[in-house]
């Protein structure tokens, strides 16, 4: 085993691995994959080969933004093997937006060197905790705005996800924590918290995501909520760039795995 | 070796000398324990994030750093997982910082090297585990 930090071998190239999971549209009768959420894993045989071990270990660094360039790397490379109509996301930390004021041009640069047209991103922003340059922030949103991405948050009734980042990201999509998703069926409460969000959401013209459905009654839960994008084992696993290639439709054969974090969408 | 055996027991080590590091985890491994291994703080702070553990043995001094690292991922155990044991080891082990370690809630602090049976059967007994 290497006496490197870790950092540099998460940097290393094609040390990180991707995973795409379906968001779905299931409005109507129909279920159709709207966007691809890439998943990252680290490099194997580390500690950071659990997501979410990676991501905290870049926080606990102070690296965001460059263990975010890193995944945007690896996703738009496998994504180059995605089918044409793909639209590809990613999970983006907020720091990493208000805090490297190059990130937006870095993005652009990639989308264009995987011939991604920046109208079949979806940016997630993850871990809106601030302190951060809000200025920065903001310049960032508006660049991947006029860059044409769709911007979604994520993790929506936790934490940091409040009404002032709802207010600052305009959002396209809400993405709310499978907490409030997972067993709403039958808990009045959540489903009042499920509710409230998808009225939230309509002003903005935003669509509402479920992540973590896992069971067939949570999501007959979520239609009659009018929540129609949905994710979760129930509909689709995460799995490699391969089991997309020729079609847009995932294939759902489970995965051994379940990766969490970064991000990369299909078709809308 | 001792016939002790701990199966399941999830350990964390801490250190960034391989030399101590590789053959305390294949110990560790050998007596039936879950290990993981951390050659920097915030990768240790990292893996407490998301784990429990039975045991950490932390560095106190992880040398590329030169400070007191081991005790900042002591204070993320403890604010975490409080039934954690927590050995601490170092090569420097002032009073002035032994009594901060304990203070912080390290079960014991020891000076290094220590022969991995001593350190194991210390190890074990804070675990609770069973000695054939």
């Amino acid at each position: 085993m290497s006496e490197r930090f870790l950092l540099d071998r998460i940097l290393e190239p094609g040390s990180l691995s991707v995973r795409f999971q379906p968001v779905i549209d299931v409005t109507g009768g129909e279920t159709r994959p709207h966007y691809l959420e890439a998943l990252i894993r680290g490099p194997k045989g580390t500690s950071a080969e659990t997501p979410a071990i990676l991501f905290e270990y870049a926080r606990k660094k102070s690296k965001e933004s460059i263990v975010d360039r890193a995944c945007v790397r690896a996703i738009l490379d496998e994504a180059r093997a995605l089918p044409a109509e793909s639209v590809v996301g990613v999970n983006i930390h907020a720091s990493t937006l208000a805090m490297d004021g190059r990130f937006v041009s870095f993005l652009a640069d990639r989308l264009e060197e995987s011939a991604l047209p920046p109208a079949r991103l979806v940016v997630e922003i993850v871990e809106h905790a601030p302190p951060w340059d809000v200025r920065g922030f903001q310049a960032a949103l508006e660049g991947l705005r006029r860059l044409g991405a769709r911007i979604a948050l994520d993790d929506v009734g936790l934490g940091h996800s409040n009404y002032m980042m709802i207010l600052e990201c305009r959002p396209d999509y809400l993405k709310v924590d499978r907490h409030f998703v997972d067993g709403c069926h039958r808990d009045f409460h959540r489903r009042a918290v499920l509710s409230s969000v998808a009225q939230l959401a309509r002003p903005f013209g935003a669509r509402v995501v479920g992540e973590g459905v896992e069971t067939a009654a949570d999501l007959a839960t979520l239609k009659e909520l009018g929540i129609t994008l949905c994710q979760g084992y129930l509909l689709a696993r995460p799995v490699g760039v391969g089991r997309f290639t020729g079609t847009t439709r995932p294939v759902t054969r489970p995965e051994d795995d379940h990766p969490r974090r970064a991000n990369a969408s299909t078709g809308s | 070796m001792s016939a002790e055996r701990a199966p399941h027991r999830q350990v964390l080590l801490l250190d960034d000398e391989e030399a101590i590091l590789i053959p305390t985890a294949k110990y560790f491994r050998g007596l039936g324990c879950t290990v993981d291994v951390a050659r920097e703080p915030e990768e240790a702070e990292a893996l407490v994030s998301h784990r429990r553990y039975d045991l950490a043995i932390l560095d106190l001094r992880v040398t590329r750093f030169g400070g007191t690292e081991g005790l900042e991922v002591l204070r993320e155990i403890r604010r975490r997982h409080h039934a954690t044991s927590v050995i601490v080891l170092s090569a420097y082990v002032s009073d002035e910082v032994e009594d901060e370690a304990r203070s912080l809630g390290a079960d014991s602090v020891l000076r290094k090297p220590q022969p991995l049976p001593d350190l194991a059967h210390l190890a074990f007994i804070l675990m609770g585990g069973t000695r054939e």
